[in-house]
């Protein structure tokens, strides 16, 4: 799991989860449906996974598998894993899918996410070792964020090589001034 | 939704080129400030409401405790997300120190708090007496060096400055060759650029 102030972590924590409450709840505008400032027993509302997961870890709500762990996206994953558009479906496909699983009544998941996540693998690091440098190519638009920090370190390594034997610049203007310097000349 | 600007908040670290700084969003975060004391303010009447109704608040488990139970994670929610956007900006800012040396640019000083702006000060005073202290300058030589001089090419106008050996006239345009530890600062600023033979 991150740490408290990991980004990724935090983001990851804010996708959409659909919860159906076990007990009312007073005093809380969580439920757009609802006409006063509470939710009843057995509504359904969508919340956030961190709040949804505190709730269920209390009985107060119990948990749907959401829809981008659904069955079209685990037949899509089966035909062909390289070719699944992830990122649409959740960008924190696998750590999302990773916190769902202790939640969820689904004992399919785990498995699911493995098997996705290491048949995409190979492919990922193949084509980041292959693709040219410039262009972004399209398979980046399907990767999640954990398979785009994979794609980008393998390009690294790429690059870090190709230096390392023809040698070049040792020097560089820091990243955060960005290009805006020589723009301005 | 509960969390939601708190979350577009630390959403705006993400955004952008890596190592890059956005200026702080100073509207955004006080929102989420807001957000919080309403939150507190639901937390409170809830109690209230389970106290005047005689019920101990330590056990009860009715539909108050579960509204007050939302308010609670929802304030340690967006505690967290608080804490993290001041937590990453913070690196990024002691990252200037050892890469930009004293002074920053001044598009990079709009875009800090002022808080922030006391952090790196606060910040590169410390590292200073440390490295006087020990007579040492940490922040050159990041890179390994090969040789102790280099020829590099002026890319802004620098003017007449003294170097540890000489001074010379860094003109724009200029080619020089110069002790490594005086130019690695100039590159680092955007400055100048290292010639490869």
């Amino acid at each position: 799991m991150g740490s408290y102030y990991d980004v990724d972590d935090i983001i990851a924590e804010e996708e959409p989860v659909s919860a159906v409450f076990q007990k009312p709840a007073n005093g809380v505008g969580i439920d757009p449906s609802a006409e006063k400032n509470c939710v009843d027993q057995g509504s359904k509302v969508e919340l956030p996974f961190w709040l949804a997961n505190e709730l269920c870890q209390r009985n107060a709500v119990s948990v749907l598998v959401p829809p981008c762990f659904d069955e079209k996206t685990r037949l899509e994953i089966q035909a062909d894993p390289a070719c699944v558009d992830l990122r649409s479906r959740s960008p924190y496909f696998y750590e999302f899918g990773c916190k769902m699983v202790p939640i969820v009544a689904d004992r399919t998941l785990g498995f699911l996410l493995f098997s996705a996540f290491r048949s995409r693998y190979k492919d990922v690091l193949t084509k980041a070792h292959t693709a040219s440098h410039v262009a972004a190519p399209k398979i980046l638009s399907r990767l999640t964020k954990e398979e785009v920090n994979l794609y980008e370190a393998a390009q690294s390594s790429v690059a870090a090589f190709k230096k390392w034997r023809i040698g070049g610049r040792r020097f560089h203007p820091a990243s955060v001034l960005g290009r805006k310097r020589r723009s301005e000349e | 939704m509960y969390g939601r600007k708190a979350s577009q908040l630390v959403k705006e670290l993400t955004g952008g080129e890596k190592g890059q700084l956005k200026a702080f969003n100073d509207d955004l975060f006080n929102q989420v400030i807001k957000e919080c004391s309403s939150h507190h303010v639901g937390l409170q009447a809830l109690f209230r409401n389970m106290q005047e109704e005689g019920l101990d608040i330590q056990t009860t488990r009715n539909a108050d405790f579960y509204g007050a139970l939302i308010h609670h994670l929802s304030l340690t929610r967006n505690k967290r997300c608080l804490m993290a956007y001041m937590y990453n900006r913070a690196e990024v800012i002691r990252s200037l120190k050892w890469k930009l040396g004293r002074v920053l640019p001044n598009e990079l000083v709009t875009k800090l708090s002022n808080s922030e702006k006391e952090y790196f000060k606060g910040y590169s005073a410390a590292l200073d007496a440390y490295m006087n202290e020990m007579n040492l300058d940490l922040t050159v030589d990041m890179v390994p060096p090969k040789d102790p001089y280099i020829q590099v090419r002026v890319l802004d106008d620098i003017g007449e400055v003294l170097l540890t050996d000489r001074s010379a006239n860094l003109a724009r345009y200029s080619m020089h060759f110069l002790k490594r530890t005086d130019a690695e600062q100039y590159i680092c600023q955007g400055l100048m650029e290292e010639l490869l033979s």
